[in-house]
């Protein structure tokens, strides 16, 4: 153990918990037990709790004041390992900050799963797979599937396994409509079903929203379908090797199609056409 | 006079193409055989690249000792393809701009823009390139960056900011106050 991991063990840590999720062990503490529930709210989806202390990966959350005493204010601070991650002022910003650190953590250790960003519904026993970074319009095109009848599996990751099969990542789509972080609704709350097995690849539709475009998208290659996943794949730098063989295994029954587009529910009818 | 033009062209590129032998790169390399394409990744850059058919035919044929007439005939039979010399240098100079090559072409001057306009009607000689993304940039963004502590390493994590802000949450100047930056890395 490290003097800096040392030094951290010195605080006092009033609760925590180990996990696994997807394959991965990690643990997590706070200094205040009220918080445990609120962390438990945020861990990744298909956590499971784990008993044998041993975990991959440890996170802590050191929680500050809540209100101002006087003229100092002790922060909300996350550890990541021993390494300071995140301090805030705000004990919501810290736990989302949480929330998406042991989510990116996992994402990238799983062993046995590749994560890929990208929303993910379900059309007719196959999976339309739209990649994409933050703020490219995953959440509104897979909302807008929803609500044309695809089955929700995940508005973040298309999780991929070995045969290059998706499966579910049921977390709570996050909508933003004003806050940046999101309000977060479940596929049911929507009137959506939600999947529950693995499914092959149908459709990768490469697309980012822009105001007034119009959905002309050109078809892409096999490759060109694969190269589009790898652009949005967490671990691609650490297990290319894997990455490629699973990306190939799922790109190849599919078929790609890559293109601006304009409003989120003009676009779905076209995509649950292409599906036919 | 039309004829003329053609056949001097003709010499041209085959002066140019005859001294080329060129030679692929086969270490640290992972390469995956699809029906049609070809794809590689380049462990030294990370970079991705999708091959099209003929590309892929050419590149396998980089053996240093075939000259580009010699690939032509071997990639001609294999592809199908109408696959001159001329398009077999459009293949090499795109491959050695992915660094697929082991050594790097010998400038070509003019040749190799009439080499393009030869070649224009041939498909599969793309060579699509990406950089594959650091877990981070795979990552969701970073909203109010300049709220953030800078982290040990210095880069203030280098996590994309979220719209309307763009570019990467990296260290300002040689302060701990972070920031989004639009252009270069967060190293730089």
């Amino acid at each position: 153990m490290n003097t800096c991991m040392a030094n951290l063990g010195k605080l006092d840590w009033q609760a925590g918990m180990g996990f696994t999720a997807h394959g991965v062990r990690v643990g997590v503490r706070a200094t205040d037990a009220s918080v445990m529930g609120e962390i438990e709210a945020r861990l990744p989806t298909g956590w499971k709790p784990r008993a044998n202390p041993l975990v991959d990966h440890l996170a802590s959350l050191v929680v500050g004041d809540r209100e101002r005493k006087g003229n100092v204010r002790k922060l909300h601070v996350v550890y990541s390992g021993a390494i300071r991650a995140f301090r805030s002022t705000q004990l919501e910003e810290a736990l989302n900050f949480l929330e998406h650190h042991l989510e990116e953590f996992v994402a990238q250790e799983a062993p046995d799963r590749i994560f890929v960003h990208a929303g993910v519904v379900a059309w007719k026993g196959r999976a339309i797979v739209i990649p994409g970074s933050s703020h490219s319009g995953k959440t509104s095109l897979v909302t807008a599937l929803l609500a044309a009848g695809a089955t929700y599996y995940s508005d973040e990751f298309a999780v991929l396994d070995e045969r290059g099969r998706v499966h579910p990542y049921l977390r709570p789509l996050r909508i933003r409509d004003t806050d940046d972080l999101g309000r977060r609704v479940t596929a049911a709350e929507m009137g959506a079903r939600s999947g529950r097995g693995s499914l092959p690849v149908g459709l990768v539709a490469s697309t980012r929203y822009e105001p007034g475009a119009r959905w002309r998208p050109r078809r892409l290659s096999h490759g060109e379908s694969t190269l589009e996943l790898l652009s949005h794949t967490v671990p691609a730098r650490f297990r290319p090797r894997q990455v490629m063989r699973v990306l190939d295994a799922a790109a190849r029954p599919a078929f790609g199609l890559k293109g601006r587009r304009g409003e989120a529910a003009e676009v779905a009818g076209s995509l649950l056409e292409a599906m036919e | 006079m039309k004829r003329k033009a053609e056949s001097a062209m003709k010499t041209a590129a085959s002066r140019a193409g005859g001294a080329v032998r060129p030679r692929a790169r086969r270490a640290r390399l992972i390469v995956r055989r699809l029906p049609e394409e070809t794809l590689v990744y380049d462990l030294d850059t990370s970079r991705a690249h999708c091959l099209g058919p003929v590309a892929a035919a050419v590149w396998r044929h980089c053996d240093g000792r075939s000259s580009a007439e010699r690939i032509a005939t071997v990639v001609r039979k294999e592809t199908g393809a109408e696959v001159g010399e001329a398009a077999v240098m459009v293949a090499v100079d795109r491959l050695s701009e992915a660094k697929l090559l082991s050594a790097p072409l010998p400038p070509a001057g003019r040749s190799r823009r009439e080499w393009l306009k030869q070649a224009a009607m041939i498909t599969g000689l793309t060579v699509v390139s990406i950089t594959a993304p650091l877990s981070v940039e795979a990552a969701t963004c970073v909203a109010n960056c300049a709220t953030r502590p800078n982290t040990p390493a210095g880069n203030c994590g280098a996590i994309p900011c979220c719209p309307p802000a763009t570019g990467r949450c990296c260290r300002q100047g040689s302060g701990q106050n972070c920031g989004c930056r639009t252009s270069g890395s967060c190293t730089a």
